[in-house]
């Protein structure tokens, strides 16, 4: 083979490479709705997340935890991998569940188009959407029975990744480490406490799952994607569940 | 004073007495939102505020119990309206020829105080005392307490005490302020009724609603206002019933549309046992029926967010002969047409938004005298609408012509029509 063939030959390999496997691409707001969004916005979240979107409302300083600061794309509760954007369905989920335990009530009384174009405000205020593409949602397979085996290789999992160190040894979010943890914007924030009542995103052990496997962005939180197996998830899921006093 | 004289006072009362509306800025200060966050523009709530108050003023989002609040927090708000009003009325009775007053300044402003909100999960209150002035105690507007979510589901709800009947637009949250809904205290001439939908009934209530508040039902057993006092294990009863199912369209012009009916059936006695010839509160018996039944047509024009909104309601009214002191049963229709606007603004937090609203009222009677007509219109520009407290500029016109209810005519005897109108020039706060 000549060298101008090999070479001919090396590129269509890479053309076809690139055309098989498109790369992922940024998924900005939608201008239109967006538009819309902002009239929404206006009435309902600016008082808690600031003109701005960076969580500086003039509320904010009286709301524990504090308003979500979105200029940044770091968002605590997806449905996608560390570090990446959330999906719109996982903004909107946050819209129209709220958040328990927090000043995030939810919106589900708005109309559904108040909701999505909510949505596609938010991503304006954060640039990464513009440049970045929204992350894919992990897979949660399906639950196994929580067995009093599957505890106790729960329990396993949680000294193994240390969990009592921020959330204590009985769960009630009084690790030693505990009093020393920031997040992203320098703020004190508390560990979970697993003994009583839902996670903020939710009661469900689905919920539980995702949060370990994609850990809470902005949070000192971790993904244990690359830690542990998916059964040592649902272990772990099925450990912290039992701590619940409640 | 003649019954029909009677009856034109409460009219104009009903007209020119500024209705106090419910605000609870306490709320906003609990959970951190803006006025914005449940009130179209306050007082007037919003799709997210009617969810609130039908789950009991809780999000349910673990925010609700008062261990969970800051000791700080005082779940009290407080409302005042200073305003200048000035009223022009013809056609009243006097020594000489029927003669037109006319009347202005700064009434003393009145003063409410509302508590309302969750005691523990599922148990909520409202307390609202009403009309403190410099010349006036004030009395109890309502009070009541709910047991909310029953079984776990938010189709069952109890609430007793002294509660405002479920009504295709609040009596106690309009944003006119200068007039009530006319048709909702009707009584043809004569009438020993004294029951009005737009007052605080005293009874109990089961109340319901989906999970987005589309769809929702009331169903009241209260003694009626107004009535003497029947014999009987419940006292002066009144049945009453609203449901109400509304449909998210998904159209930019009219995305969301509202229709509701109502039902009331009351029983008013007509005989007593007397002492020193007045009614003994308690032996009425030889009950005559009155009833009342309606619908409603509420929508959204525009984008729900900073929508215009538009009620019309239709009432129909009917009471026994008996209860009229006539031979046949008398009655009534009526209603009004309700149109509220807010304009969007600015997306900032500061934004100082316009209200702009209009209404038209009117009630026709079967036979007698006292058809009214009204129109109100007016703007309010909110100076604040935040978190702790709000501020609005109100300006409203008020005109109305109620059918020979007034001062007999020189000439023919017959009683004259009265006009009226009214304008007013304050400002309104709540804290």
């Amino acid at each position: 083979m000549t060298s101008h063939r090999l070479l001919a030959v090396s590129a269509l390999a890479t053309l076809a490479l690139a055309l098989a496997a498109p790369a992922a691409r940024a998924t900005p707001a939608d201008p239109e709705a967006a538009r819309r969004g902002a009239k929404a916005y206006g009435r309902y979240c600016i008082s808690c997340h600031g003109t701005a979107g960076d969580g500086r409302g003039p509320t904010a300083e009286w709301i524990d935890p504090r308003p979500r600061n979105f200029t940044s794309g770091t968002f605590k509760f997806r449905s996608t991998p560390s570090g990446e954007l959330p999906t719109d369905e996982d903004l909107l989920r946050t819209i129209t569940r709220g958040l328990n335990h927090t000043g995030m009530p939810h919106w589900r009384a708005l109309t559904g188009r108040e909701q999505r174009d909510l949505v596609q405000y938010v991503k304006t205020l954060a640039p990464r959407f513009a440049s970045e593409p929204q992350g894919k949602p992990i897979s949660i397979p399906k639950p196994p029975a929580f067995t009093t085996e599957l505890v106790a290789k729960g329990h396993e999992v949680w000294n193994k990744m240390q969990c009592a160190s921020c959330h204590g040894d009985t769960g009630k979010g009084d690790g030693s480490s505990a009093p020393t943890l920031r997040d992203d914007w320098g703020y004190a924030i508390a560990p979970r406490d697993f003994t009583s009542g839902p996670l903020k995103v939710g009661d469900r052990p689905e919920d539980l799952y995702q949060a370990f496997q994609t850990g809470l962005n902005g949070s000192p939180m971790p993904s244990f994607a690359e830690s542990i197996t998916p059964e040592e998830s649902w272990a772990l899921v099925a450990y912290v569940r039992s701590l619940r006093k409640d | 004073m003649t019954v029909r004289s009677l009856r034109a006072a409460g009219v104009l009362s009903l007209l020119i007495l500024a209705t106090r509306a419910e605000a609870i800025p306490a709320f906003a200060r609990k959970y951190g939102t803006s006025c914005s966050a449940c009130h179209v523009a306050w007082p007037i709530l919003n799709p997210q505020g009617q969810l609130f108050r039908d789950n009991g003023y809780q999000f349910g989002l673990g925010k609700d119990d008062p261990v969970t609040v800051s000791n700080a927090y005082v779940p009290f708000a407080v409302r005042t309206t200073a305003a200048y009003q000035g009223t022009r009325t013809t056609h009243q009775a006097s020594d000489g020829d029927p003669v037109t007053t006319r009347t202005g300044g700064v009434p003393s402003p009145g003063l409410d105080i509302l508590t309302a909100g969750t005691i523990a999960r599922d148990v909520s209150f409202l307390v609202v005392v009403a009309g403190f002035t410099p010349d006036e105690p004030g009395g109890v507007e309502s009070g009541w307490a709910r047991l909310s979510n029953l079984g776990g589901t938010s189709w069952l709800n109890v609430k007793a005490g002294k509660l405002e009947l479920d009504q295709p637009a609040s009596s106690h949250r309009p944003v006119t302020m200068t007039a009530g809904y006319a048709v909702y205290g009707a009584h043809p001439d004569g009438s020993a009724v004294a029951f009005d939908l737009g007052e605080n009934q005293v009874g109990v209530e089961l109340d319901g609603h989906s999970a987005r508040s589309t769809t929702r039902y009331a169903i009241a057993l209260v003694s009626a206002n107004g009535d003497p006092g029947s014999s009987g294990v419940w006292s002066s009863p009144l049945v009453y019933g609203h449901v109400q199912q509304a449909f998210e369209l998904g159209n930019p012009v009219l995305p969301w549309v509202r229709v509701g009916a109502l039902a009331a059936l009351g029983w008013l006695p007509t005989e007593f046992a007397t002492d020193a010839g007045e009614p003994i509160p308690g032996t009425g018996r030889a009950h005559k029926r009155y009833a009342r039944v309606g619908g409603e047509l509420s929508g959204m024009l525009g984008y729900p967010s900073t929508p215009f909104l538009f009620t019309a309601a239709y009432l129909y009214g009917r009471e026994d002969a008996a209860l009229g002191g006539g031979t046949e049963a008398n009655g009534f229709q009526g209603g009004f047409v309700e149109v509220n606007w807010v304009p969007f603004s600015d997306v900032a937090y500061n934004a100082t938004p316009w209200l702009l609203f209009g209404r038209y009222d009117f009630v026709r009677y079967k036979t007698g005298p006292g058809n009214v007509d009204g129109v109100t219109g007016g703007a309010r520009r909110y100076l604040a609408m935040g978190p702790r407290a709000s501020l609005a500029i109100h300006a409203e016109v008020h005109a109305d012509r109620t059918r020979q209810a007034g001062a007999p005519s020189p000439s023919s005897g017959t009683n004259l029509d009265v006009e009226s109108q009214t304008l007013m020039l304050g400002l309104d706060f709540a804290y």
